[in-house]
């Protein structure tokens, strides 16, 4: 044990003497994050999508008597996309080189069947190849439901004003002719004055069903317009730059690249210095050289992921952001930062062993941890196969670990799960970098 | 290989203080040193010649424990300390000379690690100042290379061409320091191509060539055979 914490301790005071180095490695998987986070947040980017409008939209139409403004709604659906307009040979043009995703046409036609209210008028929508396309469409199916949402009030007034002629009786235009309707309630009276019969009753009693059912039109119609409808109440919730699942990703990012490219390379240093000949003929055993990578690795994890949380919590709190507990949870999260940097600087010190020299340990660790980082971030329910993967790795499980630490109301069997998971790889990873350990003085 | 009489027949019953037994080592296909016998006695200065990648590193390497023997074994008297200086320093670049022969100090269990380093800072004249090693003369860096193979006491030194890059004064002081060890009742085994630093401090002379040891005698047996051609 002695010898293991001198060689921590020399391997603590050699990086306290690189500073350049030291800063680097703290820096980059921190930029790596805003990078990840940047492109997660295109996600909420507008993409480029061109309007080909052949109907000659004006800026404001009249639907049922409701006036519609054109130039407003295309002000709202900008905040989502960003819409050029453009002729419809330069939008397809555009559309097969990829200069916008998707090409929505306002045909010919288009107004006539909107104010004619028989007929449903139709967009076209034309979308490129590629992960965008099925996200532009959703916005077009939203931006088609929320003109249908306005829409279905001119709608339902005309349908029920036909409705009340059929009741009461009007005067209507209808495909351009003026028709006089009699209306039930006038003929049930006419009916009233005829003498008396069989034949009468019976149309009289059909007259009176149907007004009553028809008394109902109004609600029903509105129910089957609107079927279910979705309420939207705000959250004074976490931003998505301090949601839990950002802190546990950069959490965990940061010390998979530093305590990675950091055991990596001072195993394989002793070799670069020359001085693992002399360590290993009796001094130290190639286990206890490993265990400080290893402690190296721990030490350094815990102490920068203590900086980030404490940063974290700090924010929180002076923001007065809801959400997570932030300081009551700190001893339990820093417990697993300390497991998660032992199991990732057990597989540090294999990639050390395996490599054998300082530059060529670090390349392949910073080569080795992006697949790792990305291979976690892919959701398991999208590519099952990525996550089994991911399983076999440190980074994956320290992200589910910080997470549940932090933000589940019951942490306990998701940290033991994964506490368990990073322990058998620090000891699997741990018993390979003993053995690869061999190779540096070979 | 030619094996040259003792100058007076005795038998040793003292087992040697470090034995090479049929020990050899191969990199990959590269076989470095073809299985090899070599005694090392109390008291003895062994002379280890060759031209370059004959193997002399290498049998070092295997005696100090440095190196794991691809066939055969290295024999150690219990409770013998060995010291070896590697031909290329062996030190952190980034701690001073006074960090590095602390650590080893420690490693090697010195009742008073700041002391030791001390008294080696003295002995090999080395700059006890807060300058990384790495910063330090070619010629430095060889003296703490050699300091470092100091510490612990050795019973046995072990020293891969150990005047390559020193000065005629260190030189000197270096066989001087070999002297007090053989004095001591120390063993020393060097491995040199330098013909000049054979007489008057190798007892015995070994000669490889090609991973093979094709002599092993007392000096003056080296030079009467011509075992001196092959080195």
């Amino acid at each position: 044990m002695k010898r293991v914490l001198l060689l921590v301790q020399k391997d603590l005071r050699l990086l306290r003497r690189a500073p350049v180095l030291l800063a680097t490695l703290v820096a980059y998987p921190i930029v790596i994050t805003a990078l990840v986070g940047l492109v997660a947040g295109y996600a909420n980017a507008k993409p480029r999508v061109a309007l080909v409008d052949e109907a000659g939209l004006p800026p404001t139409i009249v639907v049922g008597g409701e006036r519609f403004d054109v130039a407003k709604t295309i002000r709202r659906v900008s905040k989502n996309v960003t819409l050029v307009r453009l002729s419809q040979a330069d939008a397809h043009r555009q559309l097969r080189n990829g200069k916008v995703v998707a090409v929505v046409t306002v045909p010919h036609g288009f107004l006539s069947d909107l104010r004619g209210m028989l007929r449903s008028p139709q967009l076209e929508l034309r979308t490129g190849r590629g992960g965008v396309s099925a996200r532009v469409t959703q916005q077009v199916q939203a931006l088609v439901y929320s003109l249908n949402r306005q829409l279905q009030s001119a709608f339902i007034r005309v349908n029920l004003d036909y409705v009340n002629a059929l009741k009461n009786g009007a005067t209507i235009t209808f495909l351009g002719r003026k028709i006089d309707i009699l209306g039930l309630e006038r003929a049930e009276r006419l009916l009233e004055r005829l003498p008396p019969s069989r034949d009468r009753d019976q149309v009289l009693g059909f007259v009176h069903d149907a007004r009553l059912a028809l008394a109902q039109t109004d609600s029903a119609i509105r129910a089957t317009a609107n079927p279910i409808e979705l309420v939207q109440v705000s959250e004074r919730g976490r931003t998505w730059a301090l949601s839990a699942q950002v802190q546990a990703y950069t959490l965990a990012l940061t010390i998979t690249f530093l305590t990675l490219i950091l055991a990596a390379g001072a195993l394989a240093a002793e070799r670069d210095e020359n001085v693992i000949g002399r360590l290993v003929r009796g001094l130290v055993g190639f286990g206890q050289l490993v265990a400080a990578k290893i402690a190296l690795a721990s030490v350094v994890a815990l102490a920068l992921g203590a900086a980030i949380a404490v940063a974290f919590g700090a924010i929180i709190e002076i923001g007065g952001i809801e959400g997570g507990e932030p300081w009551d949870r700190l001893p339990l999260l820093l417990l697993g930062v300390l497991l998660a940097g032992a199991s990732l600087g057990a597989l540090g010190a294999l990639l050390g062993g395996l490599t054998r020299e300082a530059r060529t340990a670090s390349l392949v660790a910073l080569l080795v941890v992006l697949p790792i980082v990305f291979l976690g971030l892919v959701p398991s329910e999208i590519v099952p196969i990525a996550a089994w993967i991911s399983d076999a790795f440190p980074f994956a499980h320290a992200v589910r670990l910080f997470g549940a630490a932090l933000f589940d109301a019951s942490p306990w069997g998701a940290v033991l799960r994964e506490a368990l998971w990073l322990g058998g790889l620090l000891v699997g990873f741990g018993l390979l970098a003993r053995m690869a350990a061999r190779r540096l003085v070979a | 290989m030619r094996t040259a009489d003792p100058p007076h027949a005795v038998t040793v019953e003292i087992p040697p203080v470090l034995a090479a037994r049929r020990a050899g080592r191969r990199f990959g296909e590269h076989v470095a040193l073809h299985p090899t016998t070599l005694e090392i006695a109390d008291g003895e200065v062994i002379a280890l010649l060759g031209p370059n990648g004959a193997g002399k590193s290498t049998l070092l390497a295997l005696l100090a424990g440095g190196l794991e023997p691809t066939w055969g074994e290295i024999e150690c008297r219990p409770g013998i300390r060995v010291g070896w200086t590697p031909q290329r320093p062996a030190h952190y670049g980034r701690l001073s000379p006074r960090e590095n022969l602390e650590l080893f100090a420690e490693l090697e269990d010195e009742p008073d690690p700041s002391a030791a380093a001390s008294s080696l800072l003295a002995e090999f004249e080395l700059p006890d100042t807060r300058r990384a090693s790495s910063s330090l003369s070619v010629g430095n860096r060889q003296r703490l290379n050699l300091a470092i193979s100091m510490l612990g006491d050795p019973d046995v030194l072990l020293l891969d061409e150990p005047t390559a890059s020193l000065d005629p004064p260190q030189r000197r002081r270096l066989w001087q320091s070999a002297v007090r060890q053989k004095e001591r009742g120390g063993s020393v085994l060097f491995a040199t191509q330098n013909h000049e630093e054979l007489e008057g401090h190798a007892d015995r002379v070994a000669v490889l060539v090609e991973g093979v040891l094709q002599f092993v005698g007392p000096f003056d047996e080296y030079e009467r055979s011509g075992a001196v051609l092959l080195a």
